[in-house]
């Protein structure tokens, strides 16, 4: 998929975990001082990230979280790391399309490797 | 899991450059990962710092999220000889920092015990004045060990 959309797919998806864990029991439980307001400037935050996102993009993302909680997935080895099925192999990390898992639906990138 | 088993040495700065929070978060993050990776965990970070500093009190800062930047729990600590200011809930500057960068999907939730194993240490550390005790890794990763053999054993 194109960078500009898998950059704040990943910041809406580690906020998204961040919102999470901020509600967490054993989160609170370990005392770190939060400012009261703290969980809805997240909101206003994933909401404003979502608005970068195209349109249909954005919808997906909904939905696949609504039914996942994590709506995007890693490949490694050609298996989708959401659902451990592998994939078929003309899927592309080059694609410039927003590439699905066929299997599960969760929107798929490509770690990239260091160096 | 214990705790030194997750430090290495490398992982280990005494000489961490002092300056604003905002770069010695990244100078930190940069020991664990580069460029994208390292930037989105950076800014995952300061979204968290935002809702209340993760400076604990009495010169330690805590700060931690979790990141699909990394595949497994990474850890790093930095030292400044000169403290830092980093919004701390006792206002005191800051010299000793631990980094806490979590993947998404956590088995056994090690993440969160590991950052609970961590704030007790750190309030071990405060409460023994040890923050400037260590003169090398080696030696840090040794007194945290000693630490949380400590504390295990109170249990
Ligand atoms: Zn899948």
């Amino acid at each position: 998929m194109p960078d500009i959309i898998e950059m704040h797919l990943k910041l809406l998806f580690d906020l998204d975990n961040l919102i999470s864990d901020m509600e967490e029991p054993s989160y609170k439980k370990i005392g770190f001082q939060i400012e009261e307001e703290a969980s809805l400037v997240l909101i206003q935050k994933r909401n404003d990230l979502l608005k970068k996102l195209p349109a249909e993009v954005a919808q997906a993302y909904e939905i696949l979280k609504k039914r996942y909680r994590q709506a995007i997935a890693p490949v490694e080895s050609e298996f989708c790391l959401g659902c451990f099925q592998k994939l078929p192999t003309q899927l592309s990390a080059r694609s410039q399309q927003i590439v699905t898992c066929p299997n599960c639906g969760r929107i798929l990138y490509w770690r990239k490797k260091e160096g | 899991m214990n705790l030194a088993s997750l430090l290495s040495k490398d992982r280990v700065n005494l000489s961490l450059k002092p300056g604003k929070k905002d770069d010695v978060i990244r100078d930190l993050v940069y020991t664990i990962k580069k460029g994208n990776d390292a930037e989105l965990i950076v800014s995952t970070l300061l979204k968290r710092e935002e809702l209340g500093s993760t400076g604990i009190g009495k010169g330690i800062a805590i700060p931690h999220c979790r990141s699909l930047a990394v595949e497994k729990l990474e850890i790093a600590v930095g030292r400044t000889n000169k403290p830092i200011n980093f919004n701390s809930i006792d206002k005191k500057p800051v010299s000793l920092v631990f980094l806490i960068i979590a993947p998404p999907q956590d088995p056994g939730n090690q993440y969160l015990i590991t950052l609970g194993k961590i704030v007790q240490i750190a309030k071990e550390i405060t409460k023994k004045n040890l923050i400037q005790k260590a003169e090398t890794p080696e030696d840090f990763i040794t007194l945290i060990n000693g630490i949380e053999k400590n504390l295990t054993k109170r249990k």
